[in-house]
């Protein structure tokens, strides 16, 4: 199954290439991964593919980790319920008419050519509907994420 | 201004988390940290292999709940500190590691005895650190050892660079802790608890499966009292062996591949499953759909990674098992007395099925053989040993016998590299905890394979009066590998035989420690009184019946209710 992982996380090699051997290790293949900096922080936006039963292991596993922060989890979702889109592109353009058409619609991450879109409140499913399946666009639905203010502690299903 | 330089900031940090020992092997890079250990504050054992540092660490503590401190010097130093580091780390053990390192302008340049010991560290530990000055030694230490012991327990990793122990420093010990830290807290609810109690007392026949994470959260107590509240059997792994009293009328023993007819035929017919600090591993559970496919299931983990993670459960309970168990009670209470009580006649119905089944094919072996049969030299160690004695082993047939027949009375009794089941933990773990606890008597039950891994620290025991006494279950061969040859590949006996075994008891001899050998059953109790009669270090070569296998046994990819009771109890039934 696709799913889509951010996650923030101290800003130290160690910390990097203990999560890069957890996702080796859990059979957590990468299909395209995208790393940022800050001077305390960095911040990893993974769409990645694993089996389905092992995607919430997975999560759980990745922010009990010490050194990450925060992170959330996103599942592929071809239905209308989905409120994220992802895009991989070297123009801006399809980024800027999402934005432009879906006013509610906020950017959650943006590097290296890379996208991840909140949709936001839409009445009109259909034009949801239309926005999934336009090329190049893949939709999701948040699954799980943490709390950046408290650690690991404080855990909220969306 | 008066400077410290970074090994004797190091020492100092040590000493503010309350270290009390360490195990280690010196090396050049850490020849300034020595020099800083030579002035006496801090004592060092010194092992004859890093892996026994290790391991000795691991022992440390299991026995006390406080992280044991191991060193190594850089390079093959380091490498050989990770097996046992690995095997605390399979376990949940907090063991906090202190590596040396190349000077820092060296590293990545393949000086003399470098290695990337980070790299090769990660997957074997919960963290690991690279210090870059002297100045930031003390938090280091502070985050390493409190990430060891917090949230699920584990290994961590200091790795200093000689140009950091060296360099001169201020130093400040007036720090707050950071608060980044991965402490966890508990992730359940009331309604959690409630629906789990009701769960519980509506159950008809309900079983606790208990592992190590009782122990590490010092649950015992209170697993004890919701079981005589409820009425409801322990069974533990490996990993739980003394978190519930082996001779409670409701202790079951361990479940699992080597687990009794009776517990895993309750774990089988159960319609709950209460799984408490354990881990739902393949050892366990056997072909994984099949178990306890009729129950109910509630998870109680610290690790929210653990949770579903084998096997799906219907009420999970993340967070700290002794605050939960102690929630569970309280709630349980609450709920009984609203309905009256719980109904003790319904688990009367459910302890008389397993006591039926318990009858039927009881743990046992051949009583009247007149050679040593395995089980009963830990009957009668168990019989003669005291009440608090710790109790270390390797990993092989007679770590199973151990577990069947010992009884274990408390937690933090029973040592066991269980996870990563490796061979030669047994002795330099069991050395470990007599240094923890030098008035107790601590029992290493090794077999002749592992032993002969860990044979160079028979120095260490013998040289610094450490009284651990080491009962080699001899059978001449790598007996588990040659059970599974035997049963499971045809008799195709490779390189199972262990052929010319050493003449143990001249080997002890030769390093200055009584030893002694037994042949006949005769001759096994009144050696026994000489042996653990002193408190002097002793070796017991106890040469046992070659062709014991270890019964009962779940066959691999096989159902708990599939498993094989063995030739000797079908035929006394």
């Amino acid at each position: 199954m696709q799913w889509l992982v951010a996650l923030e996380a101290e800003n130290n090699p160690i910390v990097l290439g203990r999560l890069l051997n957890a996702f080796r290790r859990k059979g957590v293949v990468i299909n395209t991964l995208t790393l940022g900096t800050r001077k305390a922080e960095m911040t990893v936006m993974a769409l990645v593919e694993s089996p389905e039963e092992s995607v919430e292991h997975v999560f759980h596993f990745l922010r009990r980790m010490v050194g990450v922060r925060e992170v959330t989890y996103y599942r592929h979702e071809s239905t209308g319920r989905a409120s994220f889109v992802f895009i991989e592109t070297d123009n801006h353009s399809p980024v800027t008419k999402i934005l432009a058409d879906f006013p509610l619609s906020k950017l959650i991450f943006a590097s290296q050519g890379r996208y991840l879109i909140e949709i936001g409140e839409m009445r009109d499913s259909a034009g949801r509907k239309a926005l999934h399946s336009e090329a190049g666009l893949l939709p999701f639905a948040r699954i799980g994420t943490t709390s950046n203010t408290a650690g690991i502690a404080n855990l909220h299903d969306v | 201004m008066d400077l410290s330089n970074g090994s004797e900031i190091l020492i100092e940090s040590l000493l503010q988390q309350n270290v009390k020992v360490l195990f280690g092997v010196p090396g050049g890079v850490l020849l300034s940290f020595y020099d800083a250990l030579y002035k006496g504050k801090l004592p060092h054992l010194l092992v004859r292999h890093e892996q026994a540092a290790a391991f000795a660490a691991d022992g440390y503590a299991r026995v006390t709940g406080q992280p044991g401190v191991c060193v190594g010097t850089s390079g093959p130093g380091a490498t050989n500190l990770i097996t046992g580091l690995a095997s605390a780390f399979m376990d949940s053990i907090p063991v906090v590691a202190i590596t040396g390192q190349v000077s820092a302008d060296m590293i990545g340049k393949d000086a003399f005895q470098e290695g990337d010991t980070i790299g090769i560290s990660m997957p074997a530990t919960k963290y690991s650190f690279v210090v870059r000055s002297a100045a930031e030694i003390p938090i280091v230490i502070r985050q390493a050892f409190h990430i060891a012991v917090s949230g699920r327990p584990g290994p961590v990793l200091v790795d200093l660079p000689k140009s950091v122990l060296v360099e001169r420093a201020q130093t400040d010990f007036s720090f707050d802790p950071p608060s980044d830290l991965p402490e966890r807290r508990g992730e359940w609810l009331d309604a959690d608890i409630e629906c789990a109690a009701e769960m519980i007392v509506k159950s008809r026949r309900a079983v606790f499966y208990v592992g190590g994470g009782v122990i590490a959260s010092e649950a015992a107590k209170e697993l004890r009292e919701l079981a005589e509240l409820t009425e409801i059997p322990v069974t533990t792994t490996l990993m739980g062996l003394g978190a519930f009293p082996s001779r409670h009328s409701l202790s079951l023993g361990m479940l699992g591949m080597h687990g009794s007819y009776a517990t895993n035929q309750s774990i089988c017919h159960a319609d709950l499953l209460v799984a408490i600090g354990a881990r739902f591993d393949d050892r366990v559970t056997g072909r994984v759909r099949d178990f306890a496919s009729r129950a109910k299931k509630i998870q109680i983990d610290v690790d929210p990674s653990e949770v579903n993670k084998n096997v799906r459960v219907d009420v999970p309970l993340v967070g700290d098992a002794r605050e939960i168990l102690s929630a569970l009670i309280e709630e349980t209470r609450a709920q009984a007395r609203r309905e009256k009580g719980i109904s003790v006649a319904k688990r009367q119905e459910w302890l008389r099925q397993i006591e039926t089944w318990r009858l039927e094919y009881p743990l046992t072996y051949d009583r009247e053989a007149e050679c040593v049969k395995p089980q009963y030299l830990v009957e009668a160690i168990s019989e003669q040993a005291d009440e608090d004695a710790i109790v270390s082993v390797d990993v092989g047939q007679h770590q199973m016998w151990t577990a069947q027949f010992y009884r274990f009375s408390q937690p933090r009794t029973w040592l066991s590299s269980s996870g990563l089941g490796s061979m030669g933990y047994g002795f330099p773990a069991a050395m470990g905890a007599q240094v923890a606890f030098p008035d107790r008597q601590v029992i290493a039950i090794v077999g002749d394979g592992g032993f002969q891994m860990t044979l160079p620290d028979l120095a260490t025991v013998s040289e610094n009066g450490i009284p651990v006494k080491i009962v080699v279950v001899n059978n001449r061969s790598l007996g588990m590998v040659r059970q599974w040859q035997h049963m499971f590949f045809e008799n195709h006996y490779c390189d199972v035989n262990l052929g010319r075994v050493p003449d143990f008891k001249k080997l002890a001899e030769a390093y200055g420690i009584r030893g002694a050998k037994v042949e006949c059953r005769a001759d096994l109790k009144e050696a026994l009184i000489d042996f653990l009669g002193d408190r002097e270090p002793q070796l017991l070569d106890v040469s046992v019946d070659p062709y014991e296998n270890v019964f009962p046994i779940v066959p691999p990819g096989a159902s708990l209710a599939e498993m094989l009771t063995g030739p000797l109890v079908v035929e006394e039934k």
